[in-house]
């Protein structure tokens, strides 16, 4: 188990749990950041964001935030 | 099916009353959807609107509407609507909270009387998030699948006939950039009207039915008139997620809150674990009369979490949906979109390609537009000023309509227009930019350099948006969901340099420094930009200190080769508001400093229209006004006089140095004769023969004070009075401080 900012860029990751405010947490909830999600860190910013594919859509997070998603690594 | 189609500006009070008033008769028809689902578009080919049409998220700062035909004359009119792009109904900004006041809090006769929801099939997951919010409000609707084409290059086959089997509403494939689609759709949305049937809401599982059904029950028997105004369900929904609604009485919110307790223990701390797929048993039921005075400490703490059951409700209704009606036969992999954000998205390279991307813009429009506006200014000089003149006469034999008509509108006018080749080069770039998807990027490169500001990197955008004009700027700071944010944000939006002041840029760059013009207009946005940070940094430490943190959530939409209609829109839409803008304000203005130029004040001899503009009552008040440049190298009446004009607006500042120029010596022989070496003159007197740091210390004021006075009413309206008169004055303070700093430090090293 691991934070999203502590994840590899490339490695198929399913989300676990998001311990971030609440307002922040349901943000995440409707872009589909739901626990069990199926998540990739796609690449990491100039300004240490990351850019993080779930599904098909394409969703930028600064680092606090992506330090509070859980996550785990899965089998592609 | 092409028809007129208006705008009205959006705002939190609404202004809804448009949709009612302006198409009595017509049925109502909104048109809702995440952004990025092709909605505008949608929007666009529907009722031929001149709305603009970007994958930018949150970009939709305005409600456009315009009338549909859904068939043949007999067909009921629409009056469709298009929301501003939304992923929740439960509002975060100005602008999600107008989506649901016009959709739930408007009343029966307010509401619209059918949905028209677009979902993207490519992400159809997340889109039936917000498909399951709508569907609480009971109104009627048709679902739009767009991006078909898209979901199809994926690997992903959306079924309509089980997606519409499984959301409970007609399903209708659209292509709106192909116009494929488009009649069915018309047909569904004819048949729902004809016969409208109550849109019944998502199962979002047994126990939060149970509880909003109670609630809804309770909200019915003792609060009737409450029930009578919104739909039952939503304001269930509401009071569960402890929204702050003006409706909700004492006793309905205790109920609501120990509602909302029991669901949450029921169903456990949301959102920290992987939600169990079998939903959990009804709750146990309260009424306010049970718990009198149910206030618990931790009241609000359920009512979030309670708010985040309902959302995974929602989410687990979306799973057995997607379920249903979607196939992948490809699993989540790198697209070309990842590819090319590695490179314009990078620690190493993303920063400086995006200040390249704008550098290119602004010498794209300095040099490739120069040879069109000289030819557009020849043409204005010379055969438009001999009509003119044949036709009221020679301004040189006197006269006041000569006067007015060929030194003042010919001339005035002449020189905005020579401006539109600039413009509309700068709007085809922007717009190649805004549809391509790269401007979110640029708002997720930018965001530590917002956080400096202590803004999130979604200002960025409006920030960019500023540097085409700061009264649309002003309302895309809405997206902000954070008050302190918007107060801050709204601030320091008049220190991005929009076009109109490039216009004067360019102007002044043509004529002091020859070939290097492009790069000194480029240095005038590049001085903006240090402005808006360094001003942002101050006004953080000093009136927004306890601004709290907003996290950066910003979905970027996938890379799309623009269309040529919908770059050709948006450079229309832009260029006919600059000269339907500039246009009024240049005539106006004209008028204006031609009146004030013809009365004579003081020693001036001769009467009305006699007298030289130096010894008019315009030339007295700027004469008055020129001292306090004095400092800055250009205390010169003319100087001074475009200043005046352009606190107006800036579009005026060149008409009114051609006026002035031009009927100076009106009573001694007057000559058009060219800007170029009367501005030389000027500046060099005025600053004792330090012409270029006057000329450049010209430029700073003319970047940092106010505007324009429609950028003020704006502000007013952003971020309110006391607000507005304190960032008049510290722009005001700014500009001359720096301007002086600029001449006195420039005379030393020339």
């Amino acid at each position: 188990m691991m934070t999203l900012l502590e994840s590899p860029v490339g490695r198929p990751l399913a989300l676990l749990s998001v311990e971030t405010d609440p307002r922040c947490r349901l943000r995440l909830l409707e872009l589909g950041f739901v626990p069990g999600a199926a998540l990739r860190v796609v690449g990491r910013g100039a300004t240490g964001g990351l850019l993080v594919a779930h599904g098909d859509a394409r969703t930028a997070l600064d680092s606090a935030t992506a330090a509070g998603l859980r996550v785990e690594a899965i089998r592609a | 099916m092409l028809d007129s189609a208006r705008r009205t500006p959006k705002s939190c009070c609404g202004d809804g009353s448009s949709l009612t008033a302006s198409d009595a008769g017509a049925a109502r028809v909104a048109l809702v959807g995440n952004p990025n689902t092709g909605k505008s578009t949608l929007f666009n080919a529907l009722t031929g609107a001149r709305q603009r049409v970007g994958n930018w998220p949150g970009k939709t700062v305005e409600v456009a509407w315009g009338s549909w035909r859904t068939g043949d004359a007999a067909a009921t009119p629409v009056a469709l609507v298009d929301l501003p792009g939304t992923y929740s109904l439960v509002p975060r900004s100005p602008d999600e909270a107008l989506t649901r006041d016009l959709l739930v809090d408007r009343g029966a006769e307010g509401r619209p009387h059918l949905i028209v929801v677009t979902l993207d099939a490519a992400n159809l997951a997340r889109n039936l998030y917000l498909l399951a919010q709508v569907k609480d409000t009971g109104i009627p609707l048709v679902v739009a699948l767009t991006m078909t084409d898209t979901a199809a290059a994926r690997g992903i086959e959306v079924d309509p006939r089980a997606l519409s089997e499984a959301v409970d509403a007609p399903v209708i494939p659209v292509l709106p950039r192909e116009r494929e689609g488009l009649d069915a759709l018309a047909a569904a949305v004819r048949e729902a009207l004809a016969d409208p049937r109550p849109c019944p809401a998502a199962d979002l599982g047994p126990a939060v039915e149970e509880t909003v059904r109670g609630l809804a029950d309770l909200i019915g028997s003792e609060e009737p008139e409450v029930a009578a105004l919104r739909p039952a369900r939503w304001a269930a929904m509401s009071l569960l997620s402890g929204d702050e609604v003006p409706w909700a009485t004492a006793g309905l919110r205790a109920a609501a809150a120990v509602r909302a307790r029991a669901l949450v223990t029921e169903h456990g701390m949301p959102g920290t674990e992987v939600p169990d797929s079998e939903p959990a048993a009804p709750c146990a039921q309260s009424s306010p009369s049970e718990h009198p005075h149910a206030e618990p400490p931790h009241e609000a703490a359920d009512f979030e979490d309670a708010e985040l059951v309902l959302a995974e409700g929602r989410y687990l209704w979306a799973r057995h949906v997607h379920a249903a009606s979607v196939h992948c036969s490809a699993g989540s992999r790198a697209t070309w979109t990842d590819r090319i954000d590695r490179v314009l998205t990078s620690r190493w390279t993303g920063l400086p390609l995006c200040l390249g991307v704008m550098w290119a813009v602004f010498q794209a429009t300095t040099t490739c537009a120069k040879p069109l506006q000289d030819g557009l200014q020849e043409f204005f000089s010379g055969p438009v000023t001999s009509l003119a003149v044949e036709l009221v006469g020679d301004p040189d034999h006197g006269g006041w309509l000569p006067g007015l008509v060929v030194n003042g509108l010919v001339s005035g006018v002449g020189q905005l227009l020579s401006f539109v080749p600039l413009m509309a080069i700068m709007y085809v770039l922007l717009a190649l930019l805004e549809d391509s998807g790269y401007f979110a990027r640029a708002a997720f490169v930018a965001d530590r350099l917002m956080r400096l500001l202590g803004l999130p990197g979604q200002a960025f955008l409006p920030l960019i948006v500023g540097f085409g004009c700061n009264v649309p700027a002003l309302s895309a700071s809405r997206v902000l969901s954070n008050r302190q944010h918007r107060l801050l944000l709204g601030m320091v939006i008049p220190f991005v340099t929009c076009s109109a002041r490039l216009t004067v840029y360019v102007l002044l760059a043509g004529v002091f420094f020859g070939s290097s013009a492009g790069t000194v207009a480029f240095l005038m946005y590049v001085l903006s930009i240090v402005l808006v940070v360094v001003m942002g940094l101050a006004l953080r430490r000093v009136l927004f200190r306890d601004s709290a943190r907003e996290p950066l959530i910003l979905e970027l939409p996938p890379y799309r080769m623009p269309t040529l209609r919908g770059v050709a829109l948006q450079t229309w839409q832009k260029l006919a508001g600059f000269l339907r803008t500039a246009g009024g304000i240049v005539v106006v203005t004209v008028t204006a400093v031609w009146l004030l130029s013809s009365v004579p004040a003081g020693s001036g001899r001769g009467g009305f229209g006699g007298v030289s503009v130096a010894q008019s009552l315009f030339g007295a008040v700027a004469r008055f006004i020129a001292p306090v440049f004095s400092w800055a190298g250009f205390g010169e009446w003319h100087a001074s006089a475009t200043l005046v004009t352009g606190f107006v607006a800036k579009e005026a500042v060149i008409s009114t140095m051609v006026q002035t120029y031009q009927t100076q010596d009106a009573d001694g022989g007057a000559q058009a004769s060219a800007l170029g070496p009367q501005l030389r003159a000027t500046f060099e007197q005025a600053s004792g023969g330090h012409t270029v740091p006057a000329v450049l210390a010209f430029m700073v004021f003319l970047l940092a004070y106010t505007p324009c006075m429609t950028t003020i009413a704006a502000q007013r309206t952003e971020i309110g009075g006391r607000l507005t008169a304190v960032s008049m004055g510290l722009q005001l303070a700014v500009a001359w401080a720096l301007a002086v700093l600029v001449f006195q430090v420039g005379s030393l090293i020339a």
